[in-house]
């Protein structure tokens, strides 16, 4: 399985690290990443698409085009990226009006979008097309006894008729990505609830800690030791976030948050440090002990 | 899709059919989450400020939304505000209404095809990691020329 990676922006600018894990454990499953010579951002879809949809359009379809130059579909590791591209994708292949217009523009630059590729976060990759019994397979180190609240993130689940990931009322895959690595899946009330990450950028930095509290303290109460997530903006705020929360709201509690190939690598056999772990701002103590005590 | 579906006059009359049942906004567990800002309440919900404002695409509230789709797949007579919202940051941009964190992010993303800025933390971080460096890039300048949102922002 080979893809034009498309790392984005925010996971190359802010967390390299995830890009690191990423090369280290998707090869692993046989999902080649190729890397794309002048990709830009996608771009991000609530400060820049919405405001202004037709320069938008003509970005992703520019980034679209240069995959299909390529001859692969493009693969994600962010929400965000993949609602902005698939949506510009089905938006351009359903009206040749608007196709030949975003080619007007782009094509003084040489290139032109076709509708060649499709778009791919890399969890419906895992579970759709390498399969979480390959994955299982590939655990040398199950993460037996890890409780693990998942949250999926807004922009992979909706709007459905196009993300087409899972039920944005009641998503579950994550949960079944983190079993075929050995750890125990957990529900609690908030599942579904925004990470807050852009009312912290565009809002009040309360309201959205406020949040983020009620969501953590859910999370808490129903026995976790850790996060998952599979956005990078997800990550930020249940990280850094956490960490600006905890202070104002004295949270008696730290929940380490992780990036689902995080945990992939981990339980592939990798360390903590190796993983990456050790660039988050919550960490934990107990939380670092269980795992080494699992890992060993 | 914002490229085909957000038409004012669509979204306009689209956002007339709400009657304030609040749904959107009554659940924290699973409803709209701009409705944890303190200004709104369960009679004046977040999405009842931004579709009832007088001049809603210059009511602050509109830059709150998340577009994370809540409102639209709860509202029960198809609404969708996240429709109506939408349109309005659109039509603020086009009156040079749009506040700052957000012409900013789209001139970052303009000047250097990047959403965020490249820092030398970025460039150490990624050397540590033996990852190539980033290059920012000046190729969508042109793209917002020609698509008219060189006019709104700098």
């Amino acid at each position: 399985m080979r893809y034009s990676f498309f790392r984005g922006c925010f996971i190359p600018v802010r967390f390299p690290h995830i890009e690191k894990v990423a090369e280290m454990t998707l090869p692993r499953l046989g999902v080649e990443l190729v890397p794309v010579e002048g990709f830009t951002c996608c771009p991000e879809p609530i400060g820049v698409t919405v405001n202004h949809p037709l320069a938008a359009l003509a970005v992703s379809a520019r980034n679209l085009a240069l995959a299909e130059e390529q001859g692969h579909d493009i693969i994600t590791l962010c929400n965000g990226c993949a609602y902005t591209l698939k949506q510009a994708n089905e938006a351009l292949k359903a009206d040749g009006e608007l196709r030949e217009r975003v080619n007007s523009v782009l094509e003084e630059d040489g290139h032109r979008y076709r509708g060649t590729v499709e778009v791919h976060h890399f969890a419906p990759v895992l579970v759709d097309r390498v399969g979480l019994d390959r994955v299982e397979a590939a655990v040398e180190r199950p993460l037996t006894g890890l409780k693990v609240a998942s949250h999926t993130g807004c922009h992979i689940l909706s709007p459905p008729d196009i993300m087409g990931f899972d039920d944005p009322r009641d998503p579950v895959k994550l949960d079944r990505m983190m079993e075929a690595l050995g750890a125990t899946p957990l529900d609690y009330a908030y599942k579904t609830q925004c990470c807050g990450w852009t009312l912290s950028n565009y809002g009040d930095r309360g309201d959205a800690s406020r949040l983020l509290g009620d969501k953590l303290n859910a999370m808490r109460g129903a026995g976790a030791d850790s996060v998952n997530v599979i956005c990078p903006q997800c990550l930020a705020q249940l990280d850094t976030g956490q960490m600006l929360a905890a202070r104002s709201l004295k949270l008696g509690f730290r929940l380490p948050a992780l990036f689902y190939l995080q945990y992939l690598a981990l339980a592939m056999g990798y360390s903590l440090e190796e993983a990456g772990c050790d660039r988050h701002r919550v960490r934990d103590q107990g939380f670092e002990e269980k795992l080494r005590r699992t890992l060993a | 899709m914002p490229y085909v579906r957000w038409s004012l006059k669509g979204s306009a009359e689209a956002a007339e059919v709400c009657f304030m049942c609040g749904v959107c906004c009554a659940v924290p567990e699973y409803g709209c989450p701009a409705q944890y800002g303190s200004r709104f309440t369960p009679r004046h919900t977040y999405v009842y400020d931004c579709l009832a404002a007088e001049r809603p695409s210059s009511n602050p509230s509109i830059w709150l939304c998340v577009s994370c789709h809540k409102c639209e797949e709860l509202c029960p007579y198809e609404v969708s505000p996240i429709r109506f919202i939408e349109t309005m940051k659109q039509v603020a941009l086009e009156e040079g209404a749009a506040p700052d964190p957000a012409t900013a992010e789209i001139e970052q993303v303009v000047n250097t095809g990047y959403a965020f800025p490249v820092t030398p933390n970025t460039a150490r971080h990624r050397e540590e990691l033996g990852l190539e460096p980033i290059q920012p890039t000046g190729e969508l300048k042109r793209i917002a020329e020609a698509t008219g949102l060189r006019g709104p922002v700098r």
